[in-house]
Formats: C-alpha cells, sequence, structure tokens
C-alpha cells in the first residue's frame, strides 16, 4: 500500500502546483462555490456567463454572489463585462492562468 | 502484480463516477442536445490521472468502467459495439506515454525526469498527446467499420470534437479537484 499512497501523493503535488499558479489557494468556501460556477458555465459559453444564471446555478443569495465577484475581479481571477445583448447585465469572463 | 485489484478498482469507481457526473451534465440534462463528441468530456481526465499515476494496473478498471459508462448510463447514444473503441481510449494515455518514452522522455518524479508527474504542465502535454490519438485512432476506426453516433461517417470536426473535448474535460476536472482538495492540499504541502 505504500506505493499506493506514494502514486496518489505524487497526484496531490501535481494538483497542489496548479492551484499555486491558478491563484485559489486562499478562496474562501463561497468564493470557491462561485468559481465552480463559472468554470462549469465556461465550459457552455464561451463569450462569458452573466450574473442572474452564476446566483441561480450556486444555490447563493445574489448578494453574496455580486460581493465575492467583486473580490474575484479585484483579485483579477475573473473579468467582469457589459454584455452586448443586454447593456444591464455583466458578464463574468475567467482571466488566464498568469 | 501487486497491488492490481487496489489500482483497478480505484480506477473503476474514479472513472465511473466521472462517467456519472458527464451523463449527468450532457446527457441526461440536455444542456449539449447534439452532444456526440462532447466539449467537456470529463472521463478522459481519469485515463490520464489513473494511467500516469498507477500504470497498467489501472487499465482493467477503466476498461471496464469505459463499458459499464455508456452502456448503463447513456445506453440510447452509443448504437454501435463499444469493446474496440473503449479499448483504444483507455490504450491513448499509455500510447501518449510510450510516443514520449521513444522522443527521449520518459516518465519520472523528480525535477531532474524529462516528463515530471508532479508538473502539471507534463501532465498536460501528456493529456493532449492522448487526446490526439484517442480522438484520430478512435474516428478512423469508427469510419473502417462505418459506424458513428449519427448515420453518417466519422468526419475531421468530429475528431476536433473529441479532442478539444478531452483537453477541456480534463481541465475542468483537474480545477476541481485542485479547489475540492484545497485542505488536503495544504496539509500536504505544509509537511513536505
Amino acid at each position: 500500500m505504500e506505493e499506493f499512497y506514494k502514486n496518489i501523493s505524487d497526484a496531490l503535488n501535481m494538483l497542489s502546483g496548479m492551484e499555486k499558479d491558478l491563484n485559489i489557494r486562499h478562496f474562501t468556501p463561497n468564493e470557491l462555490k462561485v468559481f465552480h460556477t463559472i468554470i462549469l458555465r465556461s465550459a457552455d459559453n464561451e463569450e462569458g456567463s452573466n450574473i442572474s444564471e452564476i446566483v441561480q446555478n450556486s444555490g447563493m443569495s445574489r448578494s453574496t454572489v455580486y460581493k465575492t465577484l467583486k473580490k474575484l475581479s479585484t483579485e483579477g481571477v475573473i473579468n467582469l463585462h457589459k454584455s452586448e445583448e443586454d447593456g444591464r447585465e455583466s458578464l463574468v469572463v475567467l482571466n488566464s492562468v498568469p | 502484480m501487486k497491488n492490481l485489484f487496489i489500482y483497478s478498482l480505484t480506477a473503476f469507481v474514479f472513472s465511473s463516477v466521472l462517467w456519472i457526473m458527464w451523463s449527468f451534465f450532457t446527457v441526461q440534462s440536455g444542456i449539449v442536445p447534439n452532444w456526440m463528441g462532447s466539449l467537456m468530456y470529463l472521463p478522459h481526465a481519469a485515463r490520464v490521472l489513473m494511467v500516469v499515476y498507477f500504470g497498467w494496473r489501472s487499465i482493467p478498471g477503466l476498461y471496464l468502467a469505459e463499458l459499464w459508462g455508456p452502456y448503463y448510463l447513456a445506453e440510447d447514444a452509443y448504437n454501435f459495439a463499444l469493446w474496440i473503441p473503449s479499448a483504444i481510449s483507455v490504450l491513448s494515455v499509455s500510447a501518449a506515454l510510450y510516443a514520449l518514452k521513444f522522443f527521449g522522455f520518459p516518465l519520472g518524479t523528480t525535477i531532474q525526469s524529462p516528463l515530471n508527474k508532479r508538473n502539471y504542465k507534463h501532465i498536460g502535454l501528456i493529456t493532449m498527446i492522448s487526446a490526439f490519438f484517442n480522438a484520430l485512432l478512435v474516428n478512423v476506426y469508427l469510419s473502417q467499420i462505418h459506424a458513428n453516433f449519427e448515420p453518417v461517417d466519422a468526419d475531421i470536426n468530429q475528431v476536433l470534437r473529441f479532442f478539444v473535448g478531452d483537453m477541456l474535460g480534463v481541465l475542468v476536472v483537474f480545477i476541481f479537484l485542485a479547489t475540492f482538495l484545497k485542505p488536503v492540499l495544504q496539509q500536504s504541502q505544509s509537511k513536505s
């Protein structure tokens, strides 16, 4: 079993490097939830996800999602920009790994 | 043969979980109606992770999951026998590792290793090559036997969809694992 755990440890090391480069090590549970939702939505929509979709899919309140998105945007994890189709709606786009 | 059962069982369980998630997000929820050659194919992450870290001993479990997944979770989607395409998919990662070894990049665990299994960028390279093999070989096989998800032969668009889908699927699973396993990763980081 020692070899089994060593292999698992190698895989964890690899994921740890990725976590470090993605700059998500310090995320709170709410930030993680919003981040996961954005990733899942990004796979379906290249232009970015709108905030209403994130609120709906994350199961969190609108104000918590707004606060969290603002923090993620300040940290440079995401970018917020106005939707071309609906000026009242903001789109959330993941920033690439620095 | 040491630990064959435990490696195979781990691979089977991990791959099956990804199959269930993928089947839920794409097939059953109907998010992607025309899903053949999915653009976010999660089970490829199980192939990469298991074969890279557990080696050939994970292959029986992976192969069983590759058959169990489609036949029980998405049986309507496959109208052809999966014995050979599933084997090609599972072996695509081994083929990528052998190809890299052939060109002087054997897999190791240290910084000096040409291909370091602790470096996610190197795992990304393995993912890319295995996705290429999988996309190309599975679709060549399907076009040879004139079978496909739809009543037309596999074409280059489907090859591209397979390739991109495998890559994006692995990326999504890795990011999920990195964030979900955060407490474990922090613990292992403080130990090392």
